[in-house]
Formats: structure tokens, C-alpha cells, sequence
């Protein structure tokens, strides 16, 4: 018999449905049909890297530094950043130097606040240059082309929504008002 | 400082039904199917106990009936097994809830129960083979739970044997800590024999108690040093060991025939009549299952320190915690803290066990949830004033005051707090708030490492809840002496807020009396750079290194300048050219770098070699690069020990180099002691020391290593313990002259007769670094001695290859990543 009792209650120290997801589809599309499908979180069982999302525009280096440091020395910290105007755009990736702190991160600061915004944060397999740019549209993070509620800490109106309004503001009321 | 936007509703999400009419209904509307048997109980059984709403008793008795009734289905039969034994190992608060169902199956079925305990056993021997005590403690009280099954004297023969190896260890040597924490098992075991529906067995557990108590009552050498409050200040009972405590509440309970009043008994009282007579019969006998208990016994992962019963709900007007004269304060304290120790890994769960701790004891051992502390006075005399909330937050509280350190990050426990609140605001606020007061009174008495653990948490509490504070409450503190421990918490605090937000916004939530404490400094971004003021010695130079910097001159660019400012030096017969040439040019960095942590250390990393070649050529120099990062930002030390932090990993400063920074060249006639960032920075340093020694401990430690490695992984160990030992003779040294008055500084202050009150605030912080720094080492010291029993001895070489293996499949190379634990700072 082996010794293994099992978790009674859910862990936060797993990836995210998000994470899990969006690897899982990769993967169907793929040409080699007769590939064995890799479990998504094989590339995670050691990962020291996290995504850190829901970020304000404004939350800086230090203030991030300062609450994830309380999980373990971070080793570094990439600023996700607008594709066009270089300027933080609501995430971050945060890099332990082990998978422990990364994991104790996960369960003990994903979900709190910082910058007194509720915070998210996943399992990464690893920064890669180019990830720091937000892959939506007008250059920020995709989340933020379509939201339709006010974020001032998140400039304001998703663009795409913005955008949208204003256009269907000019067709009904002309323009230049 | 609550927050009501998010709500939750327990780990699993929903609401919990309250109507027994909408559940019925429910079903007949939607559910088109029966839920598998094995399902249901299943849910029944890790949801046992959670609701006020149900009865626990009478889900006791279905489960035990279902599974009873439908012995042959193996799944069923195979997950009320392993679920029972699951539970009773991580959510600890419902073992007596377990215990119960084991007891009402074996009246139905005794089969179930021998599979129950088979397992239970053989779980129970891995942990005991292991040394994972707190394991071993869990199953025995659901074991000891059940005592009321077996034949004979059932659990009491173990429980002899681990006094027995117990007693060997206490022999053997008077610090011996394993046999403490057997003793302390075995009276963690007792209350739930006596509690458990049996008669009989008072004889061997008064007889146990009597054993146990010459090594229970005996107060051991390290008891001191980890008490929370520092001994020479210490009231009443706040240095008392739990296990004394225990030994003492047992005895007493012995003497009142056991009623252990706040242990629930869920076998009794099932709902219809004809079971309430049924499960006291309780079945057939089993044997004990075989337990072989190994002797030596011995420790595993988790280091044994003794325990210190702490509250911050003691010498209150009204009772809201168990006092400690009542058996009640350890046995809640003692599941409350397995279950929030357990659990780490969903502290929401863990928050919301916390919240119901009153589904877990005897109805009315608690006040109704969130009774207002001044409505406890309205309670009639004999019926307790205990909040649920109180002893809930208090154990959260116990562990982040652990000394020397708690099982897991501090920052989880902060964690758990913070969930607390969400759950329960109106419940949990008013009792934090409490205990932050009480915390706020005893910061002259209260152990340094703890009293920054309470800045730290504090601040980063607030965080969570939009930094709302009553601090109008401590306005006439304002008046303190700025080395006074409540001012310094004050302005610690403030710093630590900044941090976490910024200047402007902490600056909003304070009442005017501490506007000035919020200086224009800290709410600019860039601070100044003094050569910009024409004025400034250097001040050309300086501007013209900052401008090179700035545009990523090459060091050739670079030297002429900072070989101006060492010649202007000498002229003016400064006696260390390179202090002034050192702070032009790591001033500039600064000042470049002052927009972000990425854009400072890009900015050392291309300066790289020049900040490297200073301290081999200047003690002094070196220092001063701790000076001038810390004075550009004087204003946000935060800042400023961040980048000593990363200057470290680049071994461009040396652990000692800021030690001595701190304790020697600033400690300012011991001032220095009462700012928290300075606490902050040297502890920080000699952390770095000490965890790299653990990794070199633990190179050497590791089985499977033989020579050469083995000598050459000494003689690193070696150097860098000595390495260790000289830092904190320093801190030792250095604090020593201030808490004996013989710091030339502090001669020179003041009228001489060093009568100043202020003087004496000096002292009593240096009283308590001096023990905050005694205990590292101490740790430290005793960590390497332990670890070391079990390495390989030098020499050993290794075993000659085996036929058909290869040498080189040793387990191990040897040569370990010590390097990479320096941490090669690439942070960018």
C-alpha cells in the first residue's frame, strides 16, 4: 500500500482553466494526428515564471516588487508593456528562482490586492521576448479592446468599445459635436 | 476596513441552504435523476459538520447506514475509507465527526471498521517510521476516538511505548526537543479517549499523566527563546510552554472526572428514538492493529521548537478566548492551528473552517457569530463570553507570531486574515482591530522579529482594504520622541503603506495631525540630484559623470571624470579620495535609475565592472556606495534597501559591508535601532547568509556523496560558517556597546550621566536586536549541528562500481549550484 491521501478540499496552486484551455486547443490543431497529447501542465512542473494580470496602468516596478517579494527573491520582472506606446498595460510576468515560491505565490497573493485592484495570477511556462506586448488590437492587452464597464485603471472604456460608441454617437448626432 | 465588494460562499462557491421545504421542492422541480450513492456520500462525508443548518448527528448515522447497507459495493465501501482517513489527516476539526461514523458503521457493519483501521494503521506506521509527528497526532485521535472498539486497553500500549522512547531521549540529553514533542502527542491524544463514549480508562490515563508530567512540567532551556514578549519585561503567564500548560489542564480535567466540556459528541442524540438507543451498543470488538514504534525514533522535515502559548485577546475587561487555566484555550488552539497549517494550499478554505469553528465544538461553547465585544457584558455569569471569531483569529495570530519562524510564508498567514475579513467583515474586523491594538501597547515589550512581522502585516492588511485606518486613535502619539517604538511603528508603517501604493494616496487616508510625517520628498517620483545645485562640492564633475551614465558612455569616458574628483580630493587633503569620487559616480546611477527597478539595475549591470573593482581598493569606498544609494533615496528607504539588496547579489557589496554600514559607520548613537527599514536591511543581509549556508548545508548533507567533492564542499561550508560566525560578531559587538552605554556616541549626548529618557529607549532597542540577532545564530548554529550528524564522513570514498552500472550514475556530481545561489542577479 502506498502512503498518498488526497486533497479533501481544491488547490490554488494549480494552472488555470485559462492556461489549460488555451493549451489543449494548440494542440488539436496541430498536423500530427497520431501524436500522443501532452498534459499542458507537463510545462509547468517546474515553472518559477508567473503571469500577473488585472493590473492597474499605474501600478509600478516597486509596488509589484514589494508584494511579490514576500513569496521569495524575485529573480526578475518584465512590465507587460502597449505594443505601440511602450507604456505598461495592465500585467506583468514575475520570475521566482524556484518553483516553490512560485507556487506559494499562486496560493497566497493571486486573488488579493495590490494597488487595491484584485489581482490574478497563473503558472508560466517562461518569458519569451515579445511577451511583453499586449496582443490586442490597438496595442494593449486584448481584454481591454472590448470591455464595456469604466476601468480608470485601465484607461478608461475598452478602445474597441470606445470606438465604437463614438462612431455610432457621429452617425446619430453628426459629426464634430 | 472592510470590503464588501466580493463575497464568498466557502471553497466550493453557492450558498448554503437554510429551507428544508426549497431543497425538497428543489428536487422534485430539477433533479431528473437519483445522484449516485456513491456521490452522495461522498459529499455527506467531506461536508460532515458544515452547516448549522443540519444536524451533524444525524448525518453520522445515514452515512454509516448507507455505507453499511451497501458493504458490497466496493467503490462505495473504498471511498468512505479513504475519505475518513483523508479528512481525519487534513481538516482535523472533524476527526470527532469521523470517529462517530466509525462507530455507528461498526454497529451495523464491524467488517467497515477493520477496513477503516487497517488502513488508518498502516498510514499511522509510514508517519511513525517517517518522524511526520503531526501526522502520528491526527491518527491517533481518530484512533483514540474509537477506544470505545477495541479489546483490551487499545490505544494505551502505544501511547506507553512513545512515553517510553520519550523518556530514553529526555535521558539522553536536557535538550532534547523529539521527546518533547511524543510527551506532547501523547496528552493531545488523552482528551479525546476520555471524551469518546467509553468508562474505565481513568485509571491508565491518570497513570499516564502521572508519568508524563516530571517531563511536561520541566521547563526547557529553549522555552526563552522563543517567547513572544522579552523575558525581562514578561508578565504572568505569557512565557508558559504549551505542553506545561497542558500537563496542567489535564491534571485538572482528571480531577473533574473528565468533562471536557467544549469536545462535541456527535454519537449521541441521533433523531428518531430507535437510533438513539442503537449506537451506544456500538457493535463487536477489534483488536488494536499492530503499530510498531521504531527506537530509535526520529525527526522529520519540520524542526521541533518548543512552544509558547500566546494570545492577544489576554487581560481584556471581558473574556473572548478560553483563558488558559481552561483545557478549552489548547485544545481549540491545537486543531485550529493543525488546520490552518494543513491546508495552505486553499486559504479561503482555510478561512472559512475558521469562521465556522463553531460548528466543530459542543453547542454554546461560543457566543452567537459576531456578538459585539460590549454586548458580552449582557451575558448571564456561568455561560461563556467566548467569540468564535476571537479564538479563530487569535490561532491565526499564534502562528504569525511563531518564534523562530512559523511552518509556511508569513505572507500566507497574512493571507488568511485577509480572506477572514471578506468572509466575515462585520465579524472579523472589529476583532482585529482589537488585537491590533493590543499589539500596539506591548511594542516596547514585544520581540523584535514579531514587532516588524506586525508592521509588515499591518500594512499590508490595509492594503487589502483601502488603507482604512482609525489612526486618530494614536494621534497623541504624534507627540513621542521619533525613537519611541510606537512612533517608529507609526512612521514604519507609513513607509511600508507607501510601498505598497503611493505618497499621494496614503497621504489621503490620514487625519491632519499626521500630514507632516508624509514629506514632500516621498511623493516625488525622482528625487533631486544634488550636483545639479552649483553649489554642491563636485558639483561639474558630478553632472558631467551623470550625463556619460546617461548616454551609456564607455568606463574609458568615464574615468577621467572620476579621476578629476580624486585629485580635487587629495588637494583638499581628504584622507579617501575615493569616497567622494564613489558617490559622484554611484549618486549618478541612482539618479539615471530612478525611474524604475528595471531601469536601475540595467543601469549598474552596464556599470557593472567599475562597481565591482571599488571594494577591493576601499573598505571605506565600498561603504560609501551604501551611503549614497541610501541617501539619494532617504526619502523612500524602500527604494533605497531594494538596490543594496540587488548590489548584493552582484557582489558589489558584501553582507559585511552593510552590516557595518549599518551598526558601525550610521548606528548614530544607537538611533539607527529604532528605524524598521534599517531592521529590515540587516536582517534581510544576514538572511541571504544564512539561506546559502542551508544550501551548502544541504550539498554536503546529501546521501550518495563521496571524495573528492566531499572535502571540497567541507572546506566551502567551513569558510562560509566562519564567514557567518564573524557577522554576527559584529552585530553582536557593536549592539553590545550601545545596550551597555559604552558607545562613544552616546557618551559624547546628552548631559554624560546617560539619564536621558530617550537613552534609555536606545538601550531597550538594543536589548532587543541583540536578542532578535542571538537568535538567528543560535538557530543557525543548531541547524548545522543537526544536519551535520547525518552527513558522510570525509574520506568516505566511494563504493567501487558494480557489474553493469557505471560510475557515473552516482546519484549525485558534487558540484552543486552553490554558485548560482549567490542569486547572479539578472533582474532586468
Amino acid at each position: 500500500m502506498t502512503v498518498s491521501p488526497r486533497s479533501t478540499v481544491d488547490r490554488l496552486d494549480r494552472p488555470s482553466a485559462y492556461y489549460l484551455g488555451k493549451n489543449k486547443k494548440r494542440k488539436y490543431s496541430q498536423d500530427e494526428p497520431d501524436k500522443v497529447p501532452e498534459d499542458p501542465a507537463d510545462n509547468l512542473k517546474n515553472a518559477t515564471t508567473l503571469y500577473v494580470g488585472n493590473l492597474s496602468f499605474y501600478t509600478t516596478e516597486e509596488q509589484i516588487h514589494e508584494l511579490f517579494s514576500k513569496c521569495g527573491e524575485v529573480k526578475r520582472l518584465v512590465m507587460g508593456l502597449d505594443r505601440y506606446t511602450k507604456t505598461p498595460c495592465g500585467f506583468c510576468f514575475v520570475e521566482y528562482y524556484t518553483h516553490q515560491d512560485a507556487l506559494d505565490c499562486l496560493k497566497y497573493v493571486g486573488g488579493t490586492k495590490l494597488d487595491e485592484r484584485i489581482i490574478r495570477t497563473d503558472l508560466d511556462p517562461g518569458f519569451e521576448e515579445g511577451r511583453q506586448y499586449g496582443r490586442g488590437k490597438s496595442g494593449g492587452q486584448v481584454r481591454d479592446e472590448y470591455r464595456e464597464e469604466y476601468d480608470p485603471g485601465r484607461g478608461g472604456y475598452g478602445r474597441a468599445y470606445a470606438d465604437d460608441q463614438k462612431q455610432r454617437e457621429e452617425e446619430e448626432y453628426g459629426k464634430g459635436r | 476596513m472592510v470590503d464588501y465588494e466580493r463575497r464568498h460562499h466557502g471553497p466550493k462557491g453557492g450558498r448554503k441552504r437554510r429551507y428544508r421545504e426549497d431543497d425538497d421542492y428543489d428536487r422534485r422541480q430539477r433533479r431528473r435523476y437519483e445522484e449516485p450513492l456513491v456521490a452522495k456520500v461522498r459529499r455527506q462525508l467531506l461536508t460532515i459538520a458544515e452547516s448549522a443548518a443540519r444536524r451533524a448527528e444525524d448525518d453520522v448515522v445515514n452515512i454509516a447506514k448507507s455505507v453499511a447497507d451497501n458493504y458490497e459495493d466496493e467503490e462505495l465501501r473504498q471511498t468512505f475509507v479513504d475519505i475518513s482517513v483523508d479528512l481525519a489527516l487534513e481538516q482535523p476539526l472533524k476527526i470527532p465527526f469521523i470517529a462517530a461514523t466509525v462507530l455507528a458503521a461498526n454497529s451495523y457493519k464491524s467488517e467497515l471498521v477493520s477496513d477503516i483501521l487497517t488502513k488508518a494503521s498502516e498510514y499511522l506506521q509510514h508517519y511513525i517510521d517517517n518522524g511526520a509527528w503531526r501526522e502520528v497526532k491526527l491518527l491517533l485521535r481518530l484512533l483514540g476516538s474509537l477506544q470505545i472498539l477495541y479489546e483490551g486497553d487499545g490505544i494505551f500500549p502505544i501511547l506507553e511505548e512513545l512515553f517510553e522512547r520519550a523518556v530514553v531521549l529526555q535521558t539522553a540529553s536536557s535538550e532534547d526537543l523529539l521527546g518533547l514533542e511524543l510527551v506532547k502527542i501523547i496528552l493531545f491524544t488523552i482528551p479525546y479517549i476520555m471524551a469518546s463514549p467509553i468508562t474505565g480508562f481513568e485509571t491508565q490515563a491518570n497513570a499516564l499523566l502521572e508519568k508524563t508530567d516530571i517531563i511536561a512540567s520541566t521547563p526547557h532551556a529553549l522555552v526563552d527563546l522563543v517567547n513572544p514578549f522579552s523575558p525581562e519585561y514578561d508578565t504572568s503567564s505569557a512565557a508558559q510552554s504549551v505542553i506545561s500548560l497542558l500537563q496542567s489542564q489535564l491534571q485538572q480535567e482528571a480531577s473533574r472526572n473528565w468533562e471536557l466540556a467544549c469536545l462535541p459528541r456527535p454519537w449521541k442524540g441521533g433523531r428518531d428514538n430507535e437510533e438513539e438507543q442503537k449506537p451506544l451498543e456500538f457493535g463487536s470488538k477489534h483488536a488494536f492493529p499492530q503499530i510498531t514504534v521504531p527506537d530509535p525514533v526520529r525527526n522529520g522535515s519540520r524542526a521541533i521548537f518548543p512552544e509558547v502559548y500566546m494570545s492577544v485577546y489576554s487581560n481584556q475587561e471581558m473574556e473572548t478566548v478560553p483563558p488558559t487555566s481552561n483545557i478549552a484555550s489548547s485544545l481549540l488552539r491545537d486543531v485550529l492551528v493543525d488546520t490552518i497549517n494543513i491546508l495552505d494550499f486553499n486559504r479561503i478554505a482555510t478561512a472559512k473552517y475558521l469562521i465556522d469553528i463553531d460548528c466543530y465544538f459542543t453547542p454554546h461553547t461560543f457566543v452567537k457569530r459576531a456578538t459585539p465585544f460590549d454586548r458580552l457584558r449582557d451575558i448571564s455569569g456561568d455561560r461563556p463570553t467566548w467569540k468564535p471569531e476571537d479564538v479563530a483569529v487569535d490561532a491565526v495570530f499564534s502562528q504569525l507570531f511563531q518564534l523562530p519562524s512559523p511552518q509556511h510564508k508569513l505572507v500566507y498567514y497574512h493571507s488568511v486574515l485577509t480572506e477572514c475579513c471578506k468572509i466575515a467583515p462585520a465579524a472579523i474586523a472589529p476583532s482585529l482591530g482589537r488585537a491590533i491594538r493590543f499589539l500596539y501597547r506591548s511594542l516596547e515589550t514585544i520581540d523584535l522579529d514579531l514587532s516588524h512581522r506586525f508592521l509588515d502585516w499591518f500594512a499590508h492588511h490595509l492594503s487589502n482594504f483601502g488603507f482604512t485606518w482609525k489612526w486618530s486613535e494614536w494621534i497623541d502619539d504624534l507627540e513621542l520622541s521619533s525613537v519611541h517604538p510606537r512612533m517608529a511603528f507609526i512612521i514604519g508603517a507609513l513607509d511600508k503603506e507607501i510601498r505598497l501604493s503611493f505618497a499621494q494616496r496614503i497621504r489621503g487616508t490620514l487625519p491632519d495631525p499626521y500630514q507632516d510625517l508624509i514629506t514632500e520628498g516621498k511623493e516625488k517620483d525622482t528625487p533631486d540630484f544634488k550636483y545639479s545645485l552649483d553649489t554642491a562640492p563636485y558639483a561639474n564633475e558630478g553632472m558631467e559623470i551623470m550625463q556619460l551614465i546617461r548616454k551609456k558612455a564607455t568606463d574609458d569616458e568615464i574615468l577621467p571624470v572620476i579621476n578629476t574628483i580624486e585629485e580635487q580630493a587629495r588637494a583638499m587633503g581628504v584622507e579617501d579620495p575615493m569616497l567622494p569620487s564613489t558617490d559622484a559616480f554611484v549618486t549618478a546611477i541612482c539618479f539615471i535609475g530612478s525611474k524604475s527597478l528595471s531601469h536601475v539595475l540595467s543601469c549598474i549591470e552596464r556599470n557593472k565592472e567599475r562597481l565591482l573593482a571599488i571594494g577591493p581598493k576601499s573598505i571605506r569606498a565600498r561603504r560609501q556606495v551604501i551611503t549614497s544609494v541610501m541617501e539619494y533615496w532617504a526619502d523612500q528607504p524602500g527604494i533605497g534597501i531594494n538596490i543594496i539588496d540587488k548590489l548584493l547579489n552582484y557582489t558589489i557589496l558584501t553582507p559585511l559591508s552593510v552590516v557595518e554600514w549599518a551598526l558601525v559607520d550610521k548606528l548614530e548613537a544607537g538611533t539607527i535601532l529604532a528605524r524598521a527599514h534599517v531592521f529590515e536591511m540587516v536582517s534581510a543581509t544576514v538572511g541571504k547568509v544564512t539561506n546559502r549556508l542551508r544550501q551548502i548545508v544541504a550539498a554536503r548533507t546529501q546521501p550518495g556523496l563521496y571524495e573528492p567533492q566531499l572535502s571540497v564542499l567541507d572546506e566551502t561550508l567551513n569558510r562560509e560558517k566562519a564567514d557567518m560566525q564573524a557577522l554576527f560578531r559584529v552585530i553582536e559587538d557593536s549592539i553590545v556597546s550601545v545596550a551597555e552605554g559604552s558607545n562613544d556616541e552616546m557618551v559624547e549626548r546628552g548631559d554624560g550621566s546617560g539619564d536621558l529618557s530617550e537613552d534609555e529607549i536606545i538601550r531597550q532597542w538594543s536589548r532587543r536586536w541583540l536578542r532578535a540577532f542571538r537568535r538567528k545564530a543560535g538557530v543557525e548554529e543548531s541547524f548545522i549541528a543537526e544536519a551535520m550528524t547525518t552527513a558522510t564522513p570525509i574520506g568516505t570514498a566511494a563504493p567501487l562500481p558494480q557489474e553493469g552500472t557505471s560510475a557515473m550514475d552516482g546519484p549525485v556530481d558534487g558540484d552543486l549550484d552553490i554558485a548560482d545561489a549567490d542569486g547572479a542577479a539578472d533582474v532586468s
